[in-house]
């Protein structure tokens, strides 16, 4: 009885639907579909490393889940333009996203420190505090993205420099990690004595870092920062007073041959020495916090990874530097573009962006545990020991300026001849 | 024969299992044939399709650049005329196609630009070669606005000399605002290279577009992991020639078609992939349908086939039902078959035995009436001689009667007649039969009566009475000379208070059953002894009626055996209670309400105060007689007499203590002996102190007709006048009987008893005889039924309705052989007065000739 009742079912349902397929739709003259396309679009401007065939991009998949946010809920198109220069005699990111944001090629740029500071200063760049999510916001990076009273960009993740170790190799050889620049020293030296020729590996980027912590350990640490800065604005102290010390230090490492100045000359940022790190064939590199997640960069090492401070005289010293998306003054889509940035900015998106990229969140309202390699960077963090890598409240721009003259130290410049030529950048800016 | 029956079906299976597999192996390859078919051609039209978008999009990409040239010339042939062409340029302001303007003097290394700035064709590259509308095209680079652009160098010509170049820089974003959205639904990937450099100029750039690679042709191979070395080479040499070229390659995970597409004679390319799954949607969306639609077949295949199996099941299961159906039947056949011969064998026995039976005493008869002419000159002779013959006539009519009962019992026309009865009558009666049978056989007989509450009933007496003298005439029958026979009724525990449930047993330790008897006890014809090899008689159907009677009545028989140990019959009858229970005003009328009991049989005296519970009597019951005189005593001192004392026979010796103490209080109630039917010794007792007796055991009724019978006694009739009362002396009968040796024998015996007939043949005889027949001529009418012309139903009815005075009053008797109630009730019904079944017993036939003329004079 029961079979006979299913199977009615069955042929009930079977010619329902076949009812139904037969059915004709209501057709329309006009074959074209009338759904109108969403009109809005904002421009954004971005750097972008080269690609890496099936490999994901933990912090582009994190960027695109808050823009992917924000076009949902605003039906506007985030269309996304790149560069990168093929080789390091072309054009950098900075100088295209400077050329890009002087001619108003696009609506909203991802701008690094330095071109922060130049474009704030030029007037090129919108002051964004007016949108809501700035109140959430961190003193430290309003203060570094604050030019002229402005605040002209903000980012999604507070960057961290930090010098990434492998831990097993360390050990190995029964060392520390090292504290100040000396005990960096004798790591290398240990490190080449058995058969590390290089055991830092570098780019042409970022090896400022260590210019920074060992320059501002204490600018940025006990000392008047304020008042510091105000006499480095004025021109009562010289930058190159603070920048010596880790000028020479970076001479030291270049001429014991612990950097290879040549190939750090030549070298995009990661590309050259990953490769390296990954095999253990380089015990330290440096990079930004992110790249300790990023499969991209040192995801997934094959050994114990940690990631410290950089060298200085009051221990490890992490080096915050400060990115952050700007609006250019005459952007074509600028209402638009600022209500993207209301969202991807906003702290429901900086959790998503925060918890996928496991980095530090610019809004003091968003934390997230890092990984087990960030814990002693994180560490310094927290105990608020770190310096600025740049400061749009120092007149002289520190972030780009520095990493030009360490190029011209790894391309064979003096000590003194870098100092000069801050001495020269400081002359300018005081102008 | 079986397995090979089997192999059989196994061969067709494979046979037809190959054949499906077959089939389907064929609808497989044509499906899939059909749907590489489909596939291939939908993939050659999608490649032609994509073709055909990238000549288009390369022809918008030409046609941008040929017009820019086209305008770039004609800026130039402006500017040939005018004095200072520099103005001009510095009067131009940049577009979104024209960035740049710059303008060099021929012999000249610098120039001007239209910002103003100097200009230098530093950083501009035209070596490649490639030019549009003969107007060479330099290799792409990033401009001074940090995006992608390209110069045309134009010569101004004035006259016939060269006096200046033209150069306007155009960016690649002027591209991007005539080309399309995307095509293929947006999932091909479009990118422009140049050819030169091979960097990629324009990109797609929307989120998620990122990861195809971005930087140039090399990039592009990585990020889509094109490494395959003669794939580059080709790649590189297509490019290199500025051919066209499409491939297939697995783009992050997806087969997708590459394409390298050149624009401008190769100066850019147009580059990208396209997923099949995106250029075959079509076909995949036919495969799709094909696969679904054969989907849908087969599902609709394996229903059926799954029906069909369903429905062969079905049909196996009812032909297995009707295959053991079938068995069954023909088992049930068999077993009929083998109970036909069985009762054929039976009744070949029967026939045998009731030949054997009816000829025994058919041949006592037969030899005695030939010893009868013979010495009917010796009067002790006949006479005894007759009482064998009466003995040897009453057998065959018993025999008779059975056969005649189990017939009609079995064709279902036995009916009940239900009429109130009493215990006491029934256990009377059968013990007036079935004693002195055992006393013949020095048997003891027993009869018990225990947990009755009510003795007045409404059932069938006759039958019941039959069921009781079938087993209780079996239980003589089959015990040993000698033996004990034990006759219980029992009540038992009422189901429903308008019925008593009863239990009847016959027990005895004769010579019992085997187990395979008691299996057939209760058939028809079957006999524990072939009657013709032993000396018990009997027709054999005793037990058959017996069972069919217990069942009519909505009873239960049940038997328990053991051979040389004897036999228990159990019976259990419900039989309904009569509304009106027993009579409290007769026992008021007798002045009767208190009695004492005295039985040392405790059971007993409870059985007395059951069955006297409605009678209003009090009853006062003890086991000794010592407390019974207490009792007495007690009953004189408190002015509450005992009405009557029921003693048992056993404590008879002191009697004298009763009557002492009734003395001594001058009271005298009447003391009623309850005598056992082994009661020794008492007599005298009982005629010297004159007393009373009343049988047990125990029943009202009986107790009641012996008051009746002590109030009356005074009234004492002679048995000879009874005798002389039911003589027939001097009465004239008209008789209709159509056999003359009946006739005669009727005739014979009237005359013996003083009277005479008239024989007629018929019923139509004995009606007009009877119709002019003197008033008073006959004194009744002997009516025969079964009769040719006209029976004795219709012969009375017509009498009934003649038009004479005593056409009413005569009095019919039916003299039938036909015997049964329902005969009875018919005769009845058709005027007649009273029913005597033939053959004729005198003496009942009398009764009934006394019964009806007393009748009649009271009417």
């Amino acid at each position: 009885m029961k079979k006979k009742r299913l199977l009615t079912l069955c042929m009930i349902s079977t010619s329902v639907c076949l009812l139904m397929a037969c059915q004709e739709q209501e057709e329309n003259i006009n074959l074209i579909s009338t759904e109108e396309k969403s009109e809005k679009i904002v421009n954004l401007f971005g750097p972008m490393e080269k690609s890496n065939p099936d490999a994901d991009n933990l912090a582009r998949n994190a960027f695109d889940l808050t823009i992917i946010m924000a076009e949902e809920q605003l039906g506007v198109q985030v269309a996304y333009r790149t560069y990168t220069a093929e080789n390091y005699q072309e054009k950098i990111y900075d100088d295209v996203v400077l050329d890009r944001a002087r001619n108003n090629m696009d609506d909203v740029y991802l701008l690094n420190p330095d071109t922060i500071q130049i474009l704030g200063s030029e007037g090129n760049l919108m002051d964004l505090s007016g949108l809501s999510c700035v109140e959430n916001l961190r003193d430290v990076v309003k203060a570094a993205n604050t030019v002229d009273g402005k605040l002209v960009a903000i980012p999604q993740e507070v960057v961290v420099n930090g010098l990434f170790v492998n831990k097993d190799l360390f050990d190995q050889y029964d060392l520390a990690l090292p504290e100040t620049p000396e005990d960096l020293l004798h790591c290398c030296k240990v490190f080449q004595e058995n058969g590390i020729e290089t055991p830092i590996g570098a780019n042409r980027w970022w090896l400022e870092n260590f210019v920074f912590a060992q320059g501002y350990a204490d600018l940025y640490n006990g000392g008047d920062t304020e008042a510091e800065i105000a006499a480095l604005n004025s021109g009562e102290k010289k930058y190159s007073e603070y920048m010596r010390p880790g000028f020479e230090y970076l001479q030291t490492l270049i001429d014991l041959g612990y950097v290879d100045a040549k190939k750090a000359y030549v070298s995009e940022a990661i590309e050259g020495e990953k490769e390296d790190f990954l095999a253990q064939k380089t015990p330290i590199v440096m990079a930004y916090w992110g790249a300790a997640n990023s499969e991209t960069a040192y995801g997934d090492p094959d050994f114990n990874l940690q990631v410290i401070g950089f060298p200085s005289s009051l221990g490890q010293m992490p080096v915050v530097s400060v990115t952050g998306y700007g609006v250019g003054t005459d952007a074509e889509h600028a209402e638009d573009t600022l209500d993207v940035l209301e969202i991807i900015l906003s702290d429901e998106a900086l959790q998503i962006y925060t918890e996928t990229n496991k980095v530090i969140s610019p809004s003091k309202n968003v934390e997230v545990e890092c990984i087990p390699a960030l814990k002693p960077l994180n560490d310094k963090i927290q105990e608020d020991i770190y310096v600025l890598g740049c400061n749009a409240g120092m007149k002289m721009e520190q972030w780009g300026n520095t990493c030009l003259i360490v190029r011209e130290l790894l391309n064979g410049a003096t000590v003194d001849e870098c100092m000069a030529e801050f001495d020269r950048l400081q002359e300018e800016s005081l102008q | 024969m079986k397995e090979k029956h089997d192999r059989s079906i196994i061969d067709q299976g494979i046979t037809l299992l190959f054949s499906i597999i077959i089939v389907f192996c064929l609808l497989g390859a044509v499906v899939f044939s059909i749907s590489h078919k489909i596939t291939t051609e939908m993939s050659s039209s999608a490649i032609q399709n994509l073709s055909e978008s990238l000549d288009l999009i390369k022809c918008t990409i030409e046609a941008i650049l040929k017009k820019e040239a086209e305008f770039q010339v004609l800026m130039a042939q402006e500017m040939s005329v005018m004095e200072e062409p520099k103005d001009y340029i510095l009067r131009f302001q940049k577009n979104q196609t024209m960035v740049k303007v710059s303008l060099i003097l021929a012999g000249e290394t610098e120039g001007i630009s239209n910002d103003g700035e100097v200009f230098s064709e530093e950083g501009l590259d035209f070596s490649f070669g490639k030019t549009v509308e003969g107007i060479p095209i330099s290799q792409s680079y990033l401009n001074y606005m940090g995006t992608w652009a390209y110069s045309m160098k134009c010569p101004v010509i004035r006259g016939e000399e060269e006096i200046a170049s033209l150069y306007v820089e155009y960016t690649y974003d002027s591209f991007e605002r005539s080309l399309p959205d995307g095509f293929y639904d947006q999932k091909a990937m479009l990118y422009i290279m140049d050819a030169k450099s091979e960097r990629l100029v324009m990109k797609p750039k929307g989120v998620g577009e990122r990861q195809a690679g971005h930087l140039n042709r090399e990039d592009f191979y990585r990020a889509n992991n094109i490494q395959e070395e003669e794939l580059k080479a080709e790649v590189a040499d297509c490019v290199a020639n500025g051919k066209n070229i499409l491939f297939y390659h697995r783009i992050r995970g997806k087969e997708a078609l590459n394409y390298m597409w050149a624009v401008n004679g190769g100066s850019i390319y147009l580059i990208g992939y396209v997923p099949v799954e995106a250029i075959q949607q079509e076909g995949r969306t036919v495969n799709q349908n094909i696969f679904v639609v054969v989907s849908v077949m087969l599902i609709a295949f394996f229903l059926c086939c799954f029906l069909y199996y369903l429905n062969q099941r079905q049909q196996n299961k009812i032909r297995k039902e009707q295959e053991e159906e079938r068995e069954i039947h023909n088992q049930q056949l068999a077993e009929a078959l083998q109970a036909a011969q069985i009762a054929s064998n039976s009744k070949t026995m029967f026939l045998s035995n009731m030949s054997h039976d009816i000829r025994t005493p058919m041949n006592a008869v037969l030899g005695f009436t030939t010893l009868l002419a013979k010495d009917a000159d010796n009067p002790e002779k006949v006479r005894a001689y007759t009482r064998k013959i009466m003995a040897s006539g009453q057998h065959l009519l018993s025999l008779i009667n059975d056969i005649l009962d189990v017939s009609k019992i079995e064709s279902g026309k036995a009916v009940l007649n239900i009429e109130e009865f009493t215990l006491n009558s029934l256990v009377s009666s059968v013990d007036a039969i079935i004693r002195p049978m055992a006393k013949t056989k020095d048997q003891h007989f027993y009869v018990d009566v225990t947990g009755i509450k009510h003795e007045y009933l409404m059932g069938d007496e006759t039958r019941i009475n039959q069921i009781l003298i079938n087993l209780l005439s079996n239980a003589v029958k089959y015990t040993q000379e000698g033996g004990e026979i034990w006759f219980r009724i029992i009540g038992l525990k009422q189901r429903s208070s308008q019925y008593e449930h009863i239990r009847i047993e016959v027990e005895d330790n004769g010579y019992g059953m085997t187990p395979e008897y008691l299996t057939t006890i209760f058939d028809t014809f079957t006999r524990a002894e072939n009657s013709t090899t032993n000396k018990v008689q009997g027709t054999g159907l005793g037990m058959a009626i017996t069972k069919n009677i217990v069942e009519l009545m909505g009873g239960t028989i049940e038997v328990f055996s053991e051979v040389d140990k004897g036999s228990l019959f159990r019976v259990e009858l419900e039989f309904r209670i009569p509304e009106s229970q027993e009579d409290k005003v007769f026992w008021e009328k007798s002045g009767i309400s208190k009695i004492l009991a005295v039985d040392p049989d405790q059971k007993a005296c409870q059985n007395m105060q059951t069955l006297m519970k409605d009678t209003g009597v009090w009853v006062d019951t003890t086991s000794c007689i010592k407390e019974a005189a207490q009792k007495i005593q007690e009953g004189i001192e408190s002015q509450e007499n005992y009405d009557m004392i029921l003693l048992d026979w056993t404590l008879l010796e002191d009697i004298k203590t009763i009557k002492e103490i009734q003395s001594a209080g001058d009271i005298m109630a009447p003391v009623l002996v309850l005598v056992a039917f082994d009661a020794m010794g008492i007599k005298e007792t009982i005629e010297l102190e004159h007393l009373e007796t009343l049988a047990k055991p125990f029943f009202v009724a009986a107790f009641k007709e012996r008051i009746s019978e002590m109030q009356k006694e005074h009234i004492k009739e002679e048995p000879l006048q009874e005798a002389q009362e039911n003589s027939l002396n001097g009465l004239h009968f008209l008789a209709a009987e159509d056999n003359e040796i009946n006739a005669e024998i009727l005739t014979e015996i009237l005359e013996m008893e003083g009277a005479s007939c008239e024989i007629v043949e018929n019923g139509q005889q004995a009606l007009e005889r009877f119709a002019q027949a003197k008033k008073g001529e006959f004194d009744a009418i002997l009516m025969d039924v079964q009769m040719p012309e006209m029976n004795g139903y219709e012969a009375t009815r017509a009498i009934r309705t003649l038009q004479r005075e005593d056409a009413r009053q005569i009095p019919i008797i039916a003299m039938t052989a036909n015997a049964f109630a329902e005969d009875e009730k018919e005769a009845l019904d058709a005027g007649m007065n009273i029913h005597v079944a033939k053959p004729i017993d005198i003496e009942l036939l009398k009764k009934a000739i006394k019964q009806c003329m007393e009748d009649r004079e009271e009417s």
